[in-house]
């Protein structure tokens, strides 16, 4: 089986605006689509769902044809978890109506896992005019997962919500992606979303894309306290928990493996301990290339940094995370990269 | 002289016209709601029209094609010995055809409130457009269908030059509500034109009343 998703998809919307996009993207762990608004994004994703019907699309999904070759494989058929910028959820029925709408299609029977990953067994008898801008991202999201999808496809499913309610939605979307073990398509055009669930980042713009960019500096680590509020995690290659574990949000649970997202800009390197400081953690790393950009080893995970340097390699240096933005990572493989 | 035979025969006709007109103009109001054919603005005019002709002109027109020699009235009377023309049948058919924008307008408008992306989703989850008709559009669009169908009923009951028209004054048969109102005035019979002109204007403040009432719950359970 070809573990990609390979398109070429050309459109036009009158004289001001054409998609001209090709790329083979792996199946593996969350592609982030970025870019300004009206690049396209939003476009090449409903191309690829089927919902648009460009006259030139080709469109090949694990080796076989959605779109092109003389096919068009309906979007009911294609198996997406599609998450719209607007809930868009179904206003006659209830939260649990709307979780088995898909479900029902697909014919799943069990979907507790993903009611408990996202938080949304309270919510399963309200009406859907009652909920909250959060709640109702999180009711599309499931209902998305619940169908059993192959793929998931997220169009900025944060858009329209402030900072605060984003910041504390990013770990269910980080959530959802772990709990569903598919790869995801994700477009956005927010550095906190990239940061927190990117593994790979394309980019969008005018109509064309922009080619692959530097993904985020991303550490794993495991859950080894859980109390009042807070977790514990252990720096994932760390022999010792002295200067390799620190406290977070909880957003898993004990013995789980969780990805750390680390913001560049608020990563600080130097050469001496810093001491007492703000920072959440600082870890001893060693130089793996200091020319240019700086590859740091870190409890021997590789991470690069777009700044930095010139540092000799093989150097010891401190490295000082003021921030972290941490998803819950699949529970039975840890390497989604 | 009795007047309930007229209003039986005003509530037979009103329920199947408004029948009928249900299962017409529900796949013609979502056609005109989501097509993007070039077509539609002529067939948006022609569900229209009857809201602007005078009913005497429709109903001349209706009764030119319901004579026995024409195409219609002639195969009618071939089917079933009777004429099209001044038969229950031939009141039923011009009726559906008068109240027709009655029914597809207010189903069209919420057929076309309806967003997109909702039937992506559906899409998405699986349904094939024919289910997501039946299993989103549809009961989205419910308060317009039941708009129509209260409206085409009302409107129905109320109407008379097209049944004056096509259907003539034939007590039992053809006569209904409107007409038994002008025949009672014309003969100078005010107290049956009082009780059935109260009936009528009561009977239709009382469904308006209930459509408005629906739409303004439906609008909060919607909105």
């Amino acid at each position: 089986m070809v573990e990609t998703l390979e398109f070429q998809v050309k459109l036009s919307r009158g004289a001001a605006f054409t998609l001209d996009a090709a790329e083979t993207v792996p199946l593996t762990g969350v592609t982030a689509l970025v870019g300004p608004s009206g690049g396209g994004k939003t476009s090449l994703m409903r191309a690829l769902a089927g919902l648009e019907k460009p006259a030139n699309a080709q469109v090949r999904f694990r080796g076989r044809d959605w779109s092109g070759n003389g096919v068009h494989i309906a979007p009911e058929e294609r198996r997406i978890g599609f998450v719209f910028q607007s809930p868009s959820l179904f206003p006659h029925l209830d939260v649990a109506g709307n979780l088995r709408y898909g479900a029902r299609r697909r014919e799943v029977e069990n979907y507790d896992a993903i009611i408990e990953a996202l938080d949304l067994g309270a919510l399963l008898h309200r009406r859907v005019q009652g909920l909250s801008g959060g709640e109702a991202r999180r009711v599309a999201l499931g209902r998305a997962m619940a169908s059993n999808p192959e793929i998931l496809f997220l169009d900025e499913p944060l858009s329209g919500l402030d900072m605060a309610r984003k910041m504390e939605l990013l770990p269910y979307i980080g959530r959802a992606v772990a709990e569903a073990r598919v790869p995801a398509l994700y477009v956005t055009h927010s550095e906190a979303e990239v940061t927190s669930l990117a593994d790979r980042v394309l980019g969008l713009s005018g109509g064309r894309l922009t080619g692959w960019q530097v993904p985020p500096p991303r550490l794993t680590a495991r859950v080894t306290s859980v109390s009042s509020g807070v977790m514990r995690v252990l720096v994932d290659g760390a022999d010792a928990p002295d200067g390799a574990e620190f406290t977070l949000p909880i957003i898993a649970k004990l013995g789980e493996q969780v990805g750390l997202g680390l913001p560049v800009d608020s990563l600080l390197v130097s050469s001496e301990p810093p001491g007492r400081s703000d920072a959440i953690a600082c870890l001893p790393v060693e130089v793996l290339d200091g020319a240019g950009g700086l590859t740091l080893k870190v409890f021997g995970q590789k991470i690069s940094l777009p700044r930095g340097g010139p540092h000799v390699v093989g150097a010891r240096l401190w490295l000082s995370i003021l921030k972290v933005l941490p998803r819950p990572e699949p529970s039975d493989s840890g390497d989604a990269h | 002289m009795s007047v309930w035979p007229a209003i039986w025969l005003t509530l037979q006709l009103a329920a199947v016209t408004t029948a009928i007109l249900m299962v017409i103009s529900m796949p013609l109001a979502w056609w005109l709601a989501t097509t993007r054919a070039k077509t539609r603005p002529f067939f948006e005019a022609i569900t229209t029209l009857p809201l602007v002709l005078p009913p005497t002109v429709l109903g001349f027109y209706l009764l030119v094609i319901m004579r026995p020699d024409a195409p219609l009235g002639a195969f009618f009377l071939n089917a079933t010995g009777e004429t099209l023309a001044f038969s229950f049948t031939g009141l039923v058919i011009a009726s559906v055809i008068y109240s027709l924008p009655f029914a597809v307008q207010p189903m069209q408008t919420a057929f076309r409130s309806v967003p997109q992306t909702t039937l992506d989703a559906a899409r998405m989850l699986g349904a094939n457009p024919r289910d997501a008709f039946f299993s989103v559009s549809l009961p989205m669009a419910s308060r317009g269908a039941v708009t129509a169908a209260v409206l085409s009923f009302a409107h129905t009951v109320g109407e008379f030059g097209v049944v004056l028209m096509v259907g003539g004054n034939i007590p039992g048969k053809t006569r209904v509500i409107s007409i038994e109102i002008f025949s009672a005035v014309e003969t100078l019979d005010y107290r049956t034109a009082h009780v059935l002109s109260a009936w009528l204007l009561v009977l239709s403040l009382v469904v308006l009343t209930l459509v408005y009432v629906f739409n303004r719950r439906g609008g909060s359970r919607f909105g």
